[in-house]
């Protein structure tokens, strides 16, 4: 009685999937993957919370002292805020790839998108992508949140907000690709959050500390230290200026991609 | 189709595969067989482009495994069953995978019925059992309704339900006209659900034919008897030039010999037989003689049959 069903021609899944449409399946099923991870909220979370949260507190700060302030653009709360914010996003962005070595989940992925260039695309435009325009929205929203608070003191200028939220996106995109790329080329979770550590926050205040010369010219040309001369407008030291400060982050996120790739496209899947 | 050809895998001092060849065919179900460490999850992550050859090539359906945009549609695989994020629901780790490869959602609910993962699918992965991840694995595999299938190890961790389920669902995919591959180290298993098997042992090829061919073209036919004359029937035997030896003080194993040979041999010499019987050859047996040269761990203080067996098993 089984009737039996025969397997028919070929059509889809050969060679000639358009890059394009191959692209955007990946996007989707990587976005899928992305926010079906509990982790995912969770560093969303502890990012909102601290731009928001330390946004609000600013405000009504300014709110309370009104002579020093007054007048002032309540965006500078995006700026201050974005730096202790950054490692959540950073941490969401090394995460989504490096959960999928530590789970396994790499075999799966790579056996439903075997083209690993597509793969590595899609992950690192989601992961980043997703990091970066949260963190633009919670700038923004820590930015409204302290002009409410210390209404009517500070000010909303909009010429001053697109600069600023501009600069916080150039900032967390820059270093949630270099948290990708480095997933991608350590593999792993606790080395990979070590090294965002050490060339973030670490080597930046530590290195100028000791008063060689060369190494405060290292710090210089770190990330870390890049990002907080954008955001802030420190350290002031005449090595480090606004085009050194983007050039330096573009070329480390450039860096750690070209690595991460090298690794994925040329080594086996996860040994 | 999958084709084989001269597929090799070393790491470092480890040569995992050894200049293996060999095809699987569409329309049966081939046992692919080896002690463990054999390298039968290394040649199937080649084949699946996860792992590079260090030389030689797999091919699936004409092309490899790494020239597919959407592979779903065309090839289905199972490696590892716990490869998969914890934290994630069953249902949408397939989710992930339909989107992938651009396959619509209701064909998730679809495989996750035929599977029997039910209610179990909106639950995290991380409570399920080795025997239900296994079956999300294989919901996964048959997701785009591939023409080739790779299971490695389908078997372990499933309750007796659900080696005979995936029995069944082997056979089920090959009679439809598919491409089976099923890694096993079972022999038992393999000598109920494959047609053909390819054994290999330290990452050689050892044998490649049908279920059948490998019963019968190995180790020797042996009939059991019991009689109250064995000393006289072991002689008369060996004059025949039939090696027949005593297992206790009525029992004897004839080599080489069936029932019915030596049933009318004992009629025309007068003596009388208590019991007379084929011994079944086992797959499992036939396993052991093609790999014992060739199993990679065994027991650590020596190397007799009992040991290699368990190794085996
Ligand atoms: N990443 C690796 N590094 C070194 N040796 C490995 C690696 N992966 C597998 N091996 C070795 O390759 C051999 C084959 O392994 P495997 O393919 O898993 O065998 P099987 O699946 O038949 O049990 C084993 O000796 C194993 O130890
Ligand atoms: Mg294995």
């Amino acid at each position: 009685m089984s009737a039996t069903r025969t397997v028919g021609t070929p059509t889809m899944g050969a060679a000639a999937v358009p890059v394009a449409r191959l692209f955007a399946r990946t996007c989707a099923a990587e976005w899928t993957r992305l926010w079906t991870a509990k982790a995912t909220w969770w560093f969303l979370a502890a990012a909102a919370v601290t731009m928001v949260g330390l946004g609000t507190v600013a405000g009504f700060d300014a709110g309370g002292d009104p002579g020093s302030a007054q007048g002032d653009p309540a965006w500078a709360a995006a700026e201050f805020t974005a730096m202790p914010a950054q490692f959540a996003l950073l941490a969401l962005a090394l995460l989504t790839v490096t959960s999928d070595y530590a789970t396994g989940g790499i075999v799966p992925a790579l056996q439903w998108t075997p083209r690993r260039g597509v793969l590595f695309a899609a992950r690192t435009v989601v992961a980043a992508g997703t990091a970066t325009l949260a963190g633009v929205l919670f700038a923004l929203g820590a930015s409204v949140a302290g002009y409410l608070a210390a209404r009517p003191v500070l000010t909303l200028p909009l010429d001053v907000g697109a600069d600023v939220l501009g600069t916080v996106a150039f900032v967390f995109g820059c270093g949630t690709l270099l948290a990708v790329g480095l997933g991608f080329l350590l593999r792993n979770t606790a080395g990979s959050l070590v090294s965002v550590f050490l060339l973030i926050l670490v080597l930046p205040l530590l290195l100028p500390q000791f008063g060689y010369g060369w190494l405060t010219d290292v710090a210089d040309r770190l990330p870390g230290t890049c990002a907080l001369f954008l955001l802030v407008g420190e350290p002031t030291r005449p090595g480090i200026t606004e085009t050194s400060s983007v050039v330096t982050m573009l070329f480390w996120a450039a860096t750690a991609l070209v690595l991460g790739w090298l690794r994925l496209v040329r080594e086996d899947a996860n040994r | 189709m999958i084709e084989v050809r001269g597929l090799t895998k070393r790491y470092g001092d480890v040569l995992a595969v050894d200049d293996l060849t060999f095809d699987v065919e569409p329309g049966k179900v081939t046992g692919f067989l080896g002690p463990n460490g054999a390298g039968k999850s290394t040649t199937m992550r080649m084949m699946l482009g996860l792992d590079r050859p260090t030389s030689g090539t797999a091919v699936v359906n004409g092309r490899p495994f790494t020239a597919y945009g959407e592979p779903l549609h065309e090839v289905g695989a199972l490696l590892d069953a716990g490869a998969v994020h914890p934290g994630r629901t069953g249902r949408n780790h397939l989710r992930v995978a339909a989107r992938s490869n651009g396959i619509p959602v209701n064909r998730v609910d679809e495989v996750i019925e035929q599977v029997g993962l039910g209610s179990a699918a909106r639950r995290p992965i991380k409570g399920y059992s080795l025997g239900m991840r296994q079956r999300l694995g294989i919901a996964a595999a048959l997701l785009g309704d591939p023409r080739v299938v790779l299971f490695d190890e389908p078997i372990n961790g499933l309750d007796l339900d659900g080696v005979r389920w995936i029995r069944q669902l082997l056979r089920r995919l090959a009679d439809e006209g598919r491409t089976v591959l099923v890694s096993s180290h079972l022999m038992s298993e393999m000598q109920q659900t494959a047609d053909r098997l390819v054994v290999i042992g330290r990452g050689r090829l050892i044998a490649d034919a049908t279920t059948k061919e490998l019963l019968a073209g190995l180790g020797h036919r042996q009939v059991r008897v019991r009689t109250t004359e064995p000393g006289l029937l072991v002689s008369r035997l060996q004059q025949q030039g039939r090696p027949a030896r005593r297992v206790d003080d009525h029992e004897l194993l004839v080599e080489d010999s069936t029932a019915v040979q030596v049933g009318d041999l004992a009629h025309s010499w007068g003596i009388p037989l208590h019991h007379l019987s084929d011994l079944e050859q086992s797959l499992e047996q036939a396993f052991l003689e093609l790999t014992s040269d060739s199993v990679e761990f065994h027991g650590a203080q020596d190397t007799t049959p009992q040991q290699t067996q368990e190794v085996a098993r």
